[in-house]
């Protein structure tokens, strides 16, 4: 989504119908920063490409869901079944390990497919997989249309767990860090900003979800809304500063279960100092920006 | 007069045009004898192919009467073959494989037997395992005639068979088919548009002309196998030849 | 290597050109592509290296460089783990597998879908716009109809290879009796020949060079489409490795994996050539004296 910062420097946005053509972008230095699935972080770092985790892109928001109709009542009842996730370095797939592990379960207990997360959905209602571990919107997709069933938020099994991180280029970190604290602070602030009314009625989250869904990601703003207000809850934005015991604790697991090879330092792939004192984060909003366009029709 | 094998009566054939319809052949009547010789000649569009066509049995006509034998010609018959211009031949099947094509209701024996026989009449001994792509265009087209004769027909229908080979073969190949017809007595039909190609093979010389196609004269050639090309009597036929085809032959 | 290696090499490459197309025969067969490769290579190899890019620290002081994408070199360690514990081949045999079945299918069905459909006139009528209406459909426009109809399985992949194979053979095999030279077919009416003899003797040898030439045109667009076929549904073959490789920033492999889908796809079509020097299908091949 377009940051517009209130210093005036303007983010260009760009949407990527995939998150390896997003990873690629960024190696081949065409973006300068990018939202990506925690694990693969580090997962570059290792791999030699610089970059840092320099803040969170939201909290929680990712669901395991089963068909509406289907056998499987809880985590256990998933033996032996085809649970799709969207790629190997996701903390999906890690969330679906640590469960197992947790339960005694063997690893090889559920079969786990790799699958691009627009597919999921259908792919569930067609009974070719029986269920899939996403963020959203593509988990609500399905229980909107009445097919699905969240089995479990993967927050009430991992409390405060990481889920989508904002990663930046070292060599813009080096030489552009004031873009960057700007960037962040943008994040912060209209993370606040959508959070702060969330418990009060969610008019924020409902005008970003027309906005949202119409300017940027050709979603229906209806799915959007349904996921960011039904339960206001169910993604949060605020809390995004990267906590170190959780980024340890995630890679513990990740490097355990052979999804990353080995295991490097926090500061390493996270750079903390951009995270601002939310104290001195200014979020009003007169309006949001774009809505008097998208909101007539 | 030996008994008339082939009877063409009143034959008339149009061809449905986008506009309009082409008169192919207007009112043809002829006889051709048992073992005769008959050339077909005339320039192209004279409608000679497709005459030989409606008495191969390929074409119907459009009114009119083909007989042989007494019998109504309904469709192609092995007693009638034709010898394509482009040889018919077939390229995936080798020399011996070709021939045995209009022979395969006879048992294996009776049909070596014959195959052989035929392939030595053309002069192909030794190529009995060749394909027609490893052959020269003269040789190809013994192939067709060793099809052709394999299966003892009464009738021969040749539509200008040399039509695709050099001059030197074409002449060769002139004597073989003399030959052959010499030695297996059937009656040939052959279409041309070489005027010496005819004087040297043919009894008759059915001379045709076009829009609409029709005989437009019919020249006996009373001369001996084999002829010698300068004698009066070729030269005078020649001369007739020329005239009827409306043609100069002093250039 | 020294920055300059490569453009050196190339100049050599380019010698061995000029000095190749002079030898005698065969030799120009090897030289001339060897030559070709070689400076493909170097080209990769500069290409690669341009792209790469110095990291500095916060002082400015030099790093080490980054490689966006792999040069020749990087590829070739890279490819070390995955040919050494056998993947390679494992998956290499997986996708020649599922081509192999696929495209088995659609010959199994397109080469006699094809002979109906160009023989009998009202047959062809019928189904021939159905197969242009299809035929221009890319298979990964199918990917989705694939998933929703045989789920994330070895058949979702081996549906997708069948449908993209399909079409070049039933075409192909249509065309291939319609254009049969009208000579032949007179021929075999003269000799009496009619029905299944007809067809076993006349038509389908007739046909048979032109249905090779388009099973080999299927093949190719088979396993071209190989890739596409195991991004979604499996997890074994070349498609997948490069897929995966691709998830887990292993570029070396996604190269790899590309080289080796070009190698085995050189080998597919050099036996399918082979076809065409049986004798009885040599015909349709070599322009006739």
């Amino acid at each position: 989504m377009t940051e517009q910062s209130t210093v005036g420097t303007k983010f260009k946005s760009q949407k990527f119908m995939d998150f390896p053509s997003m990873k690629e972008a960024l190696i081949a230095r065409k973006i300068d920063a990018t939202f990506m699935n925690a694990p693969l972080a580090p997962k570059l770092v290792m791999d030699g490409v610089p970059v840092k985790i320099v803040y969170l892109g939201h909290r929680d928001g990712t669901a395991l869901m089963v068909k509406n109709d289907g056998p499987v009542q809880k985590f256990e009842d998933l033996k032996g079944k085809v649970v799709a996730i969207p790629g190997r370095f996701s903390n999906q797939n890690v969330f679906l390990y640590k469960m197992m592990k947790e339960r005694g379960m063997p690893f090889d207990s559920i079969t786990i497919k790799e699958m691009p997360p627009p597919e999921m959905p259908s792919a569930l209602a067609a009974g070719s997989i029986d269920g899939y571990i996403v963020g959203e919107p593509h988990a609500a997709r399905s229980e909107m249309a009445g097919y699905g069933r969240v089995l479990m938020q993967m927050r009430d099994a991992w409390p405060e767990f990481i889920s989508c991180v904002l990663v930046v280029r070292q060599d813009v970190i080096d030489n552009q860090r004031a873009v960057v604290e700007e960037l962040v602070r943008g994040i912060a602030a209209s993370g606040e900003w959508l959070d702060e009314d969330r418990q009060q009625g969610a008019q924020h989250r409902k005008d970003a979800a027309v906005v949202a869904g119409k300017m940027f990601y050709n979603q229906d703003p209806k799915l959007l809304e349904y996921v960011l207000t039904k339960d206001p809850t169910r993604v949060s934005y605020t809390n995004l500063f990267p906590p170190k015991k959780q980024f340890d604790d995630l890679m513990d697991i990740a490097v355990e279960l052979k999804v990353l090879p080995k295991r490097i330092a926090f500061e390493e792939y996270v750079d903390t100092s951009f995270a601002p004192d939310l104290e001195t984060v200014d979020h009003t909003f007169d309006r949001l920006p774009g809505l008097d366009k998208v909101s007539q029709n | 007069m030996k008994a008339e094998k082939v009877v063409v009566r009143g034959v008339e054939k149009r061809f449905e045009r986008k506009q309009d319809e082409l008169l192919a052949l207007s009112a043809v009547d002829l006889s051709v004898a048992e073992g005769e010789f008959v050339c077909l000649l005339g320039p192209s569009g004279c409608g000679k192919s497709t005459l030989l066509n409606i008495i191969g049995g390929f074409e119907t006509p459009t009114a009119g009467t083909v007989t042989i034998d007494g019998q109504a010609v309904t469709g192609p018959d092995p007693r009638r073959v034709f010898v394509f211009q482009e040889y018919g031949i077939f390229p995936w099947a080798s020399v011996w494989d070709n021939v045995a094509l209009g022979l395969r209701k006879l048992s294996k024996d009776e049909q070596a037997r014959i195959i052989q026989r035929t392939i030595d009449l053309v002069g192909l001994k030794g190529f009995e395992k060749s394909f027609p792509s490893e052959l020269s265009g003269g040789m190809r087209q013994r192939v067709a005639v060793a099809r052709a004769l394999a299966v003892k027909p009464d009738i021969v229908l040749m539509d200008e068979p040399l039509g695709a080979l050099d001059s030197l073969t074409r002449m060769q190949m002139r004597s073989e088919i003399l030959r052959i017809w010499r030695e297996e007595k059937m009656t040939i039909l052959f279409v041309t548009h070489d005027i010496d190609e005819a004087l040297q093979l043919a009894d008759r010389i059915v001379v045709m002309s076009p829009r609409p196609g029709r005989i437009a004269e019919i020249v006996e050639v009373r001369q001996e196998h084999p002829r010698v090309i300068g004698s009066p009597e070729y030269v005078r036929v020649k001369h007739r030849l020329y005239e009827l085809l409306g043609v100069s032959h002093s250039v | 290597m020294t920055p300059f290696a490569p453009y050196l090499i190339i100049a050599l490459a380019l010698v061995l050109i000029v000095v190749g197309k002079r030898l005698k025969d065969p030799a120009p067969v090897i030289v001339l592509p060897l030559a070709t490769f070689i400076i493909f290579f170097c080209v990769w190899h500069i290409a690669a290296v341009a792209k790469s890019y110095p990291l500095n620290d916060a002082q400015g002081n030099f790093v080490r460089m980054v490689e966006v994408f792999p040069t020749p070199w990087s590829t070739l360690q890279g490819m070390l783990v995955p040919v050494k514990d056998g993947m390679l081949l494992r998956y290499a045999v997986a996708s020649v597998y599922r081509v192999a079945v696929g495209f088995g299918i659609a010959a199994a069905i397109g080469i006699p879908l094809g002979l109906l459909a160009g023989w009998y006139l009202r047959t062809g009528q019928a189904l021939n716009p159905l197969f242009q209406f299809l035929r221009p459909i890319s298979p990964i426009a199918w990917i989705p109809i694939a998933v929703l109809w045989f789920g994330v399985k070895d058949e979702a992949a081996i549906f997708l290879i069948a449908i993209s194979s399909f079409f070049p053979i039933v075409v192909g095999t249509m065309t291939a009796v319609r254009t049969i030279p009208l000579v032949y077919v007179r021929s075999a009416q003269n000799f009496g020949l009619e029905g299944y003899e007809l067809f076993r003797r006349v038509v389908l040898p007739a046909c048979l060079p032109q249905i090779i030439t388009s099973l080999r045109l299927a093949l190719g667009i088979a396993w071209m489409v190989i890739v596409a076929a195991e991004m979604i549904a499996v997890d074994s073959g070349l498609g997948y490795l490069i897929m995966d490789a691709r998830n887990a920033n292993y570029y070396d492999r996604v190269v790899g994996a590309m080289i080796t889908i070009g190698l085995i796809g050189i080998a597919l079509d050099w036996s399918m050539r082979r076809l065409e020097r049986i004798d009885e299908v040599r015909w349709g091949f070599t322009k006739q004296s």
